[in-house]
């Protein structure tokens, strides 16, 4: 049998593969349809990784059903209740080499697209547009390079509320549970966008099956990958290298918009003062960790800024005109949701309301490491806040430890915004056992800052 | 066949009694047996805290423990399976058996055999302890990537410490059965008339002295770089996280093929006594064995495809990632060859060795899927990789341990074991065991990472059946502690050779064996040569 025989034979029998897989596995385009197989996805990386993932696929079907075809035969034939007298053959030296030059040969057909297409991956030149992802414990942080902001994206609160311990809610009454993020990832499709991807404290990674694979997030190095997404929609994902406790916490959600629909998204994020604008009906969340420039001091987040990088002119509150052309963009049929926060930011702020709003921002932040019961975890150095000096003592000292950090504790000035990081030591400074009657302001934080 | 003296020790039988006896032996046998009761146990404790995580994979929604305290249960199910079940079991085997598969009298360096076994308990003990220190126990997974490993709390040295004496115990055991290779086979027995048991320990004996070293000086950077000041996976201290991951996988990689190749042998000890014919391809199967010990160190990074390796690292990874299935088909091939035109029976140890050549032949596919390394960008972290693992370490090892059980219970103790019992163990734990983790390839492409406690609910269906599956299988192993249990304690008288077509030294021995055999060595006729002329 000459090579090209059977070099003929496998993609005949490739082919048959194939044709029986359009019939029977119709595969998912995105995670959100896929049950059994892996999605096709939206990029051309993810049609190739799919490629080849079907093509190793079938080939190891076919494989298995002749070895596991002769395995069954010989087990019925040769039966000794069925009278089979054993042969005595014990070697043959043909068939030692048929059968390892006849799997060298399948390996090296199936490892040449494979490697090409490896090739193609790898190659992040002549990008258009860059976008720096850090992993956090248990977030991620977009960086738009070229616009100058950045903001945090974690999970959305109604998912947070229903995956607490016993919570009691069903996550089946949660859309997308688990798969929601406060503030999605916005790209354009169409363009080739360079993702630096790195992480602040230990090792996560960025997992986008409908875009085609992941990229590790590594503390002190930058991993470098592309995408390029075809056509518009959201698309989610998950955090895929242990890193802690909520390791399966921070799901990863990209709304890809016509290029059009991105810039006047980013215009809108620009004008808008440090809040988020969501892509999918052009809302302002002013509550939630902000939208950081990079030219802007932190006393900005809800005061005016003093970088250049918003437009002049443009107003705190005032609507940005493009918020009219994001909504039904998309057509999404899940708005971003209302948070809890957004309910307390719109009432007078006195100890209910922070109080209520503290113990969220407390839940969903703090408790990780300093338990829901607020006794600390010493063995991995969270003192606890029951009974802590600090939250008992001087504000000053509370509000220092909370907004610049220490240790692996993280400077949470950076994270939150005003709102909420007093919501929350109001909460630590009269819960847990601890009645400083204290109600810390917004303005209290960021004189602090 | 001619008249047969083994001689039997019948002066100087004066080892201790009672508990002391255990504690002081150094008899291969009475070690064997220490190492396999070590592992039952070590066995069911790992499932256990398999049981914790399906149930609570069960249904979306934090149910029945905290996300910490489910980490710390997948990491801890890792390191008491793998280092606890897995490679004490094979341990025990090569204890029991190779002395007498070479005509040995003993293992070369009796007194450290008792060294290697007894480290162990101490070295669980003290592994298991961690869930009780405050912080709890390790949560960053088996393979303890830092820099979240380094975040662990008290629990930190004494998991590295456990780590080492499993270390330790490991080569010393290896360095014995090397030298009693080498040193005490049975005049006239060439290393290529060895039984293909004695073969693959040898060779996995060697991968264990390259490669457990490797581990310590891995866990001994972790401990230096908690708290001796050092950086060495500090970025900031001008070290890599990610040298973590190579110097981890370079003995990770051979790791695996430590605990696949022991049950090669097993496979290839029991197909041919069930299908009445010699072993296809004895030297093939050698070289076999050997081509994969070789190619496993050249392997390693297929574990780390997406850590952001230069292009020449991954296609050359690939490559040889690729390459090692050739072997392991050879391997494969060879044993369907000895099926062919052989007179097969079905007891309780071929059906193991059946379902062992079937559902490990389904992991190696999966794993020439994760070499593609395209592919790859999807797989890793996901729950395809592990159910890959699982089928062939499942299926593949633990299912080659129990038809070893089973195969050699009856030389062990003197009795026969219940068939009809042997047989519910089986069915029971193939069926479910394929509910458990075929699944689990679907999940892994359709999305969902690997350990995570809690998950968006269009994976509910499959993960809920997993979970049943879990619990069944779990269930289903108490028949196998029964059935073992029983045997040892009574049951139908067991000849010399229980198996019609078994071949070898040990079916010359009576059932059970003497306390010391072979105290001189065989000659040629006494030990048939079933592989050449």
């Amino acid at each position: 049998m000459g090579f090209q025989t059977i070099k003929n034979l496998a993609r005949a029998a490739i082919l048959l593969g194939f044709g029986s897989a359009s019939v029977a596995a119709r595969a998912a385009k995105t995670t959100a349809d896929a049950v059994f197989n892996m999605p096709e996805g939206v990029t051309p990386t993810s049609h190739q990784v799919y490629d080849v993932h079907m093509m190793v696929g079938w080939v190891c079907f076919w494989i298995g059903v002749v070895v596991f075809g002769v395995m069954i035969i010989a087990l019925f034939r040769f039966r000794k209740s069925k009278g089979a007298v054993p042969a005595q053959f014990h070697d043959s030296t043909f068939l030692e080499i048929a059968w390892t030059i006849v799997p060298v040969i399948i390996l090296v057909a199936m490892a040449i697209p494979a490697a090409k297409t490896l090739v193609r991956m790898s190659d992040a030149s002549d990008p258009d547009m860059s976008i720096k992802i850090t992993g956090y414990q248990w977030k991620w942080q977009y960086d738009y390079l070229q616009d100058g902001f950045s903001f945090f994206s974690m999970l959305s609160q109604k998912s947070d509320e229903a995956s607490q311990y016993r919570s009691g809610i069903d996550p089946a009454t949660v859309d997308n549970y688990l798969r929601d993020v406060d503030h999605p990832l916005v790209i354009p499709t169409g363009e080739k966008i360079r993702l630096l991807i790195t992480s602040d404290d230990v090792i996560h990674s960025w997992w986008m099956p409908d875009f085609g694979g992941k990229t590790d997030a590594n503390p002190g190095f930058v991993n470098m990958t592309w995408i390029k997404v075809d056509e518009p929609g959201v698309y989610r994902g998950a955090c895929a290298e242990l890193c802690g406790r909520w390791h399966g916490f921070m799901p990863v959600v990209v709304v890809a918009k016509a290029p059009a629909d991105y810039q006047a998204w980013i215009k809108a994020m620009k004008a808008a003062n440090g809040k988020y604008v969501s892509p999918f009906d052009g809302s302002l969340e002013d509550v939630g960790s902000p939208v950081v420039f990079e030219s802007t001091s932190y006393n900005s987040v809800m005061g005016q800024p003093t970088g250049a990088a918003v437009p002049t002119g443009t107003k705190l509150g005032s609507a940005p005109v493009a918020a009219a052309a994001n909504a039904g963009a998309i057509g999404m049929p899940t708005p971003a949701p209302k948070t809890a926060a957004a309910a307390a930011a719109s009432q007078p702020w006195d100890m209910q309301t922070a109080m209520a709003r503290g113990k969220q921002v407390y839940d969903q932040n703090c408790a990780s490491c300093h338990m829901p019961d607020g006794k600390g975890n010493p063995a991995m150095g969270a003192k606890p806040i029951a009974g802590s000096p600090i939250a008992n003592g001087p504000l000053a000292a509370h509000l220092a430890r909370v907004l610049k950090g220490k240790g692996i504790m993280p400077a949470w000035e950076n994270i939150l915004n005003d709102m909420d990081l007093a919501a929350v030591i109001t909460f630590e400074r009269n819960s847990f056992g601890n009645h400083t009657g204290t109600l810390v302001k917004p303005e209290d934080v960021k004189a602090a800052r | 066949m001619s008249a047969v003296t083994i001689d039997h020790d019948t002066h100087g039988e004066h080892h201790p009694s009672g508990l002391w006896r255990w504690v002081t032996t150094t008899n291969h046998k009475d070690i064997g047996t220490l190492y396999l009761c070590f592992s039952l146990l070590m066995f069911f404790i790992g499932g256990s805290f398999a049981m914790v995580i399906r149930a609570e994979l069960f249904k979306p929604g934090m149910q029945i423990v905290d996300p910490m305290v489910f980490n710390q249960m997948t990491t801890m199910h890792a390191l008491i399976m793998i280092f606890g079940a897995i490679m004490p079991a094979f341990v025990g085997l090569a204890n029991w058996m190779i002395p007498i598969m070479i005509g040995a009298p003993d293992m070369a360096l009796p007194r450290m055999n008792n060294w290697s076994f007894w480290i162990l308990p101490f070295a669980f003990t003290l592994l298991l302890g961690t869930l009780l220190m405050p912080g709890g126990g390790p949560a960053g997974g088996w393979t303890m990537y830092p820099p979240l490993m380094l975040q662990t709390g008290t629990a930190f040295p004494f998991v590295i410490f456990a780590v080492h004496m499993m270390g330790i115990s490991s080569v010393m055991g290896a360095i014995n059965i090397i030298v009693t290779i080498l040193n005490l086979r049975a005049p006239k027995m060439t290393l290529l008339r060895m039984p293909l048991f004695v073969w693959s320990w040898f060779i996995t004996a060697y991968l264990l002295v390259a490669v457990m070293p490797v581990l310590a000086g891995a866990v001994t950077m972790l401990l230096t770089d908690k708290y001796f000041g050092t950086s060495f996976f500090s970025a900031a201290g001008g070290g890599d996280p990610v040298m973590y991951q190579h110097i981890f996988w370079f003995f990770g990689h051979p790791e695996v093929y430590i605990m696949i190749l022991p049950a090669f042998g097993i496979i290839s000890e029991i197909i041919p006594t069930f299908s009445r014919k010699p072993l296809f391809g004895y030297e093939s199967m050698v070289y076999a064995v050997a081509s994969i010990a070789f190619l496993s160190f050249i392997v390693w990074a297929h574990h780390m495809f997406t850590v952001g390796m230069p292009l020449a690292g991954e296609l050359f990874f690939m490559f040889t990632t690729m390459l090692i299935a050739v072997p392991t088909g050879v391997k494969v091939f060879n044993w369907t060859a000895t099926l062919w035109r052989g007179s097969i029976s079905f007891e309780t140890p071929m059906l193991f060795a059946i379902s062992f050549l079937f559902l490990f032949t389904i992991g190696g596919f999966s794993g020439v899927m994760c070499a593609m390394v395209p592919a790859d960008f999807q797989y890793q972290d996901s729950y395809f990789v592990v159910a890959h693992f699982h089928y062939v370490l499942v299926t593949g090892a633990a299912f080659a341990i129990m038809g070893a059980v089973y195969y050699w219970l009856p030389k062990w103790t003197g009795h026969m074991y219940n068939e009809k019992l042997g047989k519910l163990h089986f069915w029971c734990s193939t069926i479910f065991v394929n509910v458990l983790f075929f699944p689990q390839h679907f999940l892994g492409l359709a999305g969902m990472p690997r350990r995570i406690p809690d998950y968006p609910v269009q994976f509910t269906d499959l993960n809920m059946l997993s979970s049943i599956g879990g619990f069944l299988f779990g269930a289903s192993q108490l028949i196998f502690l029964y059935v073992v249990i029983s045997t040892i304690r009574g049951g139908e008288k067991a000849p010399a050779k229980p198996w019609e077509g078994a071949k070898g030294l040990e079916w010359h021995l009576p059932s059970p064996p003497p306390y010391h055999s072979f105290t001189t060595p065989p000659d040629k006729e006494v030990w048939d040569h079933p592989y050449r002329d």
